[in-house]
């Protein structure tokens, strides 16, 4: 019997885009591993599969990303080429042999290699004193000598505080669209470029390409982030642990905030910031407009003007609150917010994008 | 072997940016044609074939329950130019407006890409 590492892997942290599969349909295939794409952010095997008629089709088959596989033990041996698998999972949405699986099984042994689980991270309450510095300002990275980073906001998609509960899923897709004016003080072009965007499915997200997650998306992201305070050098980074590996600079040297059109545009502006006791207050401008600064698909302009709030109630909880201010787009500033959970004693993990890997599959143009 | 043609996605007014294309009287007769638009949160504002000879957008209509557009301008002769057309594939970087064109007593058609 060949030696399966892994019976049975919970898939915790990568569910399927809803832009490229529908989860409305199920499918169910038998048929011999081709090849294994142990690539990140998305892994696939790729099954043989013969129909009814005899013809076969070689299915590429996404079972999640590599970091959250091998995390819940998943290993590049687990499955292998030859192996004979029955696969059940939810098919793409364009007509080409792809599909997400929910569950891998083993023909030979019946064993069950994986099934997919609900995307929730298990970060356990962290109720203990706010972390700080000798001199009392709070510290938004770990306690001296310990590890740890910011992960799982309570708060998947941005939404007007003044809204109040609107249901939405991970991606920040509207349950119902009757709720558009609700998320947000939209322009007419604005709610209707959303809408666009919310009917499309997300399909042109420019973080599906790789691009930076700019904005409050870089506290959506699900691989989280790192603060690494520079008091020496008066400035705050912030390490993703998605997104290629990407930084952010908040300036804290009391440097003052340029005008927009000084700036460089970025994906993540021009930041400064100060200490108001103990929230850590961060002006932003200086946006590029080539990503969406919140999941789900809300649309911004150069003009897009960022006041950031960060607070840290206890050495578990950081408080992020934004205010939306970006005159061409929405009619009015507007605030929104989560709480991000502390992952104590762990490292975060790095989160390769494969660039261009959904547009290599669809044949769709790429983005840069 | 299939390429993958790297390019800067805009993501935020769908009218903002450069436009090429062209338009003209009949499928032979095409005049080439540079748009730059710019939307200033209450208005959309451009050039039309930006340079010594340009001619400046003197409105732009955008309905965005349709995504009709229709744009007006004057040359420096003073031929009125009218045209309107439809935004299609918002959410590609490549998309494109189509529609007619009348400038003067010609009548005919245009497209222009978002480059």
């Amino acid at each position: 019997m060949r030696p399966y590492c892994v019976l049975l892997v919970a898939v915790s942290a990568f569910a399927q885009s809803a832009a490229t599969y529908d989860g409305s349909r199920q499918v169910k295939l038998t048929g011999v591993v081709t090849k294994i794409d142990w690539a990140n952010p998305r892994a696939f095997f790729f099954v043989d599969v013969k129909d009814a008629a005899g013809t076969v089709a070689n299915w590429a088959v996404e079972f999640g990303n590599p970091l959250d596989l091998e995390k819940d033990g998943w290993t590049r041996n687990s499955l292998r080429i030859g192996d004979t698998v029955n696969v059940e999972g939810v098919p793409a949405r364009e007509p080409r042999s792809q599909a997400f699986a929910k569950s891998v099984t083993l023909a030979k042994t019946g064993k069950k290699l994986f099934v997919a689980a609900p995307k929730k991270p298990a970060v356990a309450a962290v109720h203990e004193p706010t972390p700080r510095w000798p001199d009392g300002q709070v510290r938004l990275g770990p306690p001296p000598s310990k590890k740890g980073y910011w992960k799982a906001p309570n708060a998947t998609a941005l939404v007007d505080s003044t809204a109040g509960k609107i249901a939405m899923n991970d991606e920040g897709l509207l349950k119902n669209l009757s709720n558009v004016d609700r998320v947000a003080p939209f322009q007419p072009w604005a709610k209707a470029v959303y809408e666009y965007r919310q009917r499309t499915l997300l399909k042109d997200d420019p973080l599906a390409r790789c691009l930076p997650p700019g904005g409050p998306r870089q506290f959506q992201m699900p691989n989280g982030l790192q603060f690494i305070e520079q008091r020496e050098l008066g400035r705050i980074l912030v390490l993703l642990g998605g997104a290629d590996r990407n930084w952010r600079v908040i300036y804290t040297d009391g440097r003052p905030q340029g005008q927009a059109d000084e700036v460089v545009r970025g994906y993540y502006g021009n930041s400064v910031g100060k200490w108001e006791k103990d929230t850590l207050v961060v002006d932003v401008v200086g946006f590029n407009e080539h990503f969406w600064f919140a999941n789900g698909g809300l649309p911004h302009t150069e003009a897009l003007h960022l006041t950031e709030r960060f607070t840290r109630p206890d050495l578990g909880t950081l408080k992020y609150e934004v205010t939306v201010d970006d005159p061409r787009t929405y009619t009015r500033p507007w605030n929104g917010g989560w709480n991000m959970q502390w992952v104590p004693n762990e490292e975060i993990q790095e989160y390769f994008c494969e660039e261009n890997v959904e547009a290599t599959l669809s044949g769709k143009e790429s983005y840069k | 072997m299939a390429m993958c043609a790297p390019v800067f996605s805009q993501q935020g007014h769908p009218l903002t940016g450069t436009w090429t294309g062209d338009w003209g009287a009949t499928s032979t007769q095409r005049n080439q044609v540079i748009f730059v638009m710019n939307w200033d949160g209450k208005n959309i504002t451009g050039l039309i074939n930006p340079g010594p000879d340009s001619i400046p957008i003197a409105s732009v209509f955008l309905d965005p329950t349709t995504w009709t557009v229709r744009i007006e301008a004057d040359t420096k002769t003073k031929v009125h130019i009218f045209a309107e057309g439809k935004l299609e594939d918002l959410g590609s970087y490549h998309r494109i407006i189509k529609g007619s064109w009348t400038q003067g007593s010609t009548k005919g058609d245009f497209k222009i890409t978002r480059t």
